[in-house]
């Protein structure tokens, strides 16, 4: 069997999605192949926010985003092979294995883009073969899409984006993260990622790695050290962590398999991930056909994936209708210039030019802005001190009162004549960097943006600093609620002073944590209460509480119930009941009373 | 212990699922409709998914097809990937070693 298309696409993530979306504007008939249950690539298990504009969908959680484009493309009538496997591109076609029917086949298409993404890094360490060991990525799968949580706790490896992103995700899905480990010694993924999880706690180790998964038959813990400028393990510094699961988050390869099998020149230019095909500025690669977007020409965000994609689609649909789709593509061409102009660019701005594709930098604000505005006045602080390509806080703001300056990778700056405090930017901000501050009389009031489980008006709290510590006790002043976008705002009243410090808080726990008897779990919360209450008297906190009818039989708890009696009452112990001794004094098996009595009766 | 995800901040409570049975080296264990064959697993608290040809445990690494960690035998036909397989009723999954032994 052979299948003809005019255009066929492999891999239906971002840049495939988007590649067949410019593809059948066209009117072109477009087939789009994926080897995974559902479309969409790696946006289903992104549960965050993406950075960007909104012209591509900064704000919106990437499973959304995923969703979004794959009924824009049914919309053009985009047709797809989902569970299908390109198994080899031949010369003389494509063959593809559909797993459903078991059935392999010939495809022929005029023009192919290939959009296969990429793998996960695996690195060396002592039994890293273990069953516990993960790749970042399948954790997300696994949580996010099957809401399957394999472990409870973790260490995560990288503290790149993706090693930052997955940290907040599992403290989202309740898992513990122990620490995150990062051979260099600087975070390599943005800053606003980091300080989510900082200021949940979460420790994040420069200049250490993991060397050995503990564990027989599954992760039980892992060993870490410290590493020299070498990223060499140094000897004596190991440190044993109790985890069940170990997260890779060590980078991503480029998956070259097909566009290599389909001729295109390969080179090795690390700064884009590693193999690459060789491409030009429109995507095109060393073969007249054969087009590449996303990962698969340089490890980079979804956002560029995204308008690679549309370059490459625009640029097929022209050869293939003989329109003039240039100013599409000039203006994606535009939109990539503008996303690549900072600092997180550098590698792909410096592999690229290997490739003889030239992106210039710079050209947006760095300066950071000193001013924090009128004391007194309900107003934004915004946290954002890298050069990151985005901008909702911008173009969300209803008043006009925050610019990022231009270029979209400029810093924002505040103009606090405007700002009203609103909110709105605190719970567009993907970085979640925006803060809302108010000093007041008698105390200041914090709004936090919070993608957790809400706390209740009024409820207590501790308050954490960015790096996670307690710096004292506040209270819930009211809850912005965000059901649509699922950043909300929590508004706490703090000491005064503390305005630059709490950027997080986390529940008291309402238990009493003092057991006065072990048998039955009975704190001394609730006996005091109970005291209060008028039962003064042992045998009647016996009956009320269980205090002293466990297996021990009161030897732990009896002395110490009455201590509180007497605290609680100002009558010493001495003139107490102490209650009565009632058998048994330990529990003893019914199997032996009745072996006993059986023995009686020969 | 791993366990589900039954609320979430973001993607809010999770949807009734169909219950569906399989059989896993005899085992007969619970899954929902829509699981793949390795979330189902990983529910049940299974790591080890089939060992390599020296005897080493093999688990779960990248979820979606490319490091052909998870490869199972299911209703007896070997080096299916456990990541991107729906599970069904009354499928059976076995552990797999080495390459399986695949039958021409």
């Amino acid at each position: 069997m052979v299948k003809k298309v005019q255009a066929l696409v492999i891999g239906a993530g971002p840049a495939g999605l988007c590649g067949a979306i410019a593809i059948a504007e066209s009117g072109v008939d477009v087939l789009v192949v994926d080897e995974g249950i559902k479309p969409g690539g790696q946006l289903p298990k992104q549960t965050h926010k993406f950075f960007g504009h909104e012209g591509f969908f900064a704000s919106t959680r990437g499973f959304e985003i995923g969703e979004i484009l794959y009924q824009k493309a049914i919309d053009l009538g985009v047709k797809f092979q989902m569970k299908t496997t390109v198994s080899g591109i031949y010369e003389d076609g494509i063959v593809v294995y559909e797993r459903d029917n078991e059935k392999a086949y010939d495809i022929n298409a005029d023009f192919l883009l290939i959009a296969t993404g990429a793998s996960e890094r695996f690195i060396s360490f002592k039994k890293n073969f273990l069953p516990g060991v993960y790749g970042a990525g399948a954790v997300q799968t696994l949580m996010n899409q099957y809401r399957v949580l394999p472990g409870q706790d973790f260490l995560i490896v990288g503290a790149g984006n993706i090693g930052l992103i997955v940290a907040y995700q599992l403290l989202q899905a309740g898992a513990n993260v122990k620490a995150i480990v990062e051979a260099s010694d600087k975070v390599g993924g943005y800053l606003v990622h980091a300080n989510k999880v900082k200021r949940m706690g979460v420790p994040i180790l420069l200049k250490h790695t993991i060397v050995e998964a503990i564990g027989e038959e599954k992760v039980r813990g892992a060993v870490i050290s410290e590493v020299d400028e070498r990223f060499k393990p140094i000897k004596g510094t190991e440190k044993e962590l109790v985890v069940d699961t170990i997260c890779l988050a060590v980078g991503l390869q480029p998956s070259v398999e097909l566009a290599a099998q389909a001729g295109a020149k390969i080179e090795y230019i690390p700064e884009l991930g590693g193999y690459v095909p060789f491409r030009d500025e429109n995507m095109k690669t060393s073969v007249d056909n054969v087009y590449i977007a996303g990962d698969l020409a340089s490890i980079e965000e979804a956002s560029t994936a995204m308008i690679e994609g549309y370059i490459a689609g625009y640029n097929i649909a022209q050869k293939i209708t003989g329109k003039d789709l240039s100013e599409k593509i000039n203006k994606m061409k535009k939109e990539l210039e503008e996303f690549r102009k900072g600092p997180f660019s550098t590698k792909v701005r410096n592999g690229l030019k290997k490739f003889g594709v030239n992106f210039p930098e710079g050209g947006f604000r760095t300066e950071k802005q000193e001013n924090t505005g009128p004391t007194g006045k309900l107003r934004v602080k915004i946290e954002c001190p890298q050069n990151i390509p985005c901008n909702p806080c911008e173009t969300s703001c209803p008043t006009g009162a925050i610019s990022v300056g231009g270029n979209i990778n400029g810093i924002p700056h505040v103009d606090y004549e405007k700002c009203i405090g609103c909110g709105v930017c605190v719970m567009k901000c993907p970085g979640l960097a925006i803060f809302l501050i108010q000093e007041q009389e008698k105390y200041s009031i914090i709004g936090i943006p919070y993608e957790f489980e809400l706390p209740e008006i009024n409820e207590k709290v501790l308050l954490q600093n960015k790096n996670g510590e307690i710096v004292g006790e506040g209270e819930v002043e009211k809850v912005v609620r965000n059901n649509r976008g699922k950043t909300h705002i929590v508004f706490l009243k703090i000491p005064k002073g503390l305005e630059n410090e709490v950027r997080h808080f986390s529940k008291i726990s309402l238990e009493d944590e003092e057991i006065v008897c072990r048998c039955e779990e009975v704190t001394r919360s609730k006996i005091e209460e109970a005291i209060d209450n008028g039962f003064t008297d042992f045998e009647e906190l016996r009956r009320y509480l269980r205090i002293s009818m466990g297996p021990c039989g009161g030897r732990v708890c009896r002395l110490q119930t009455l201590s509180i009696i007497s605290m609680k009452t100002g009558i010493p112990i001495s003139e107490l009941e102490p209650g009565r001794f009632r058998p048994p004094t330990i529990p003893i098996p019914f199997k032996a009373i009745i072996k006993g009595d059986e023995e009686n009766e020969i | 212990m791993p366990r589900r995800v039954a609320s979430h901040p973001i993607l809010g409570k999770m949807e009734e699922k169909q219950e569906i049975e399989f059989e896993f080296e005899g085992q007969r264990l619970k899954a929902l409709k829509g699981d793949t064959i390795a979330s189902a697993l990983i529910d049940n608290g299974i790591d080890i998914f089939g060992f390599t040809d020296s005897g080493k445990p093999r688990g779960f690494f990248c979820a979606i097809g490319k490091c052909s960690s998870c490869l199972v035998i299911v209703n007896g036909v070997p080096n299916i990937r456990a990541c991107i397989t729906l599970v069904e009723n009354g499928m059976k999954v076995e552990r797999q070693k080495g390459k399986g032994n695949p039958v021409w």
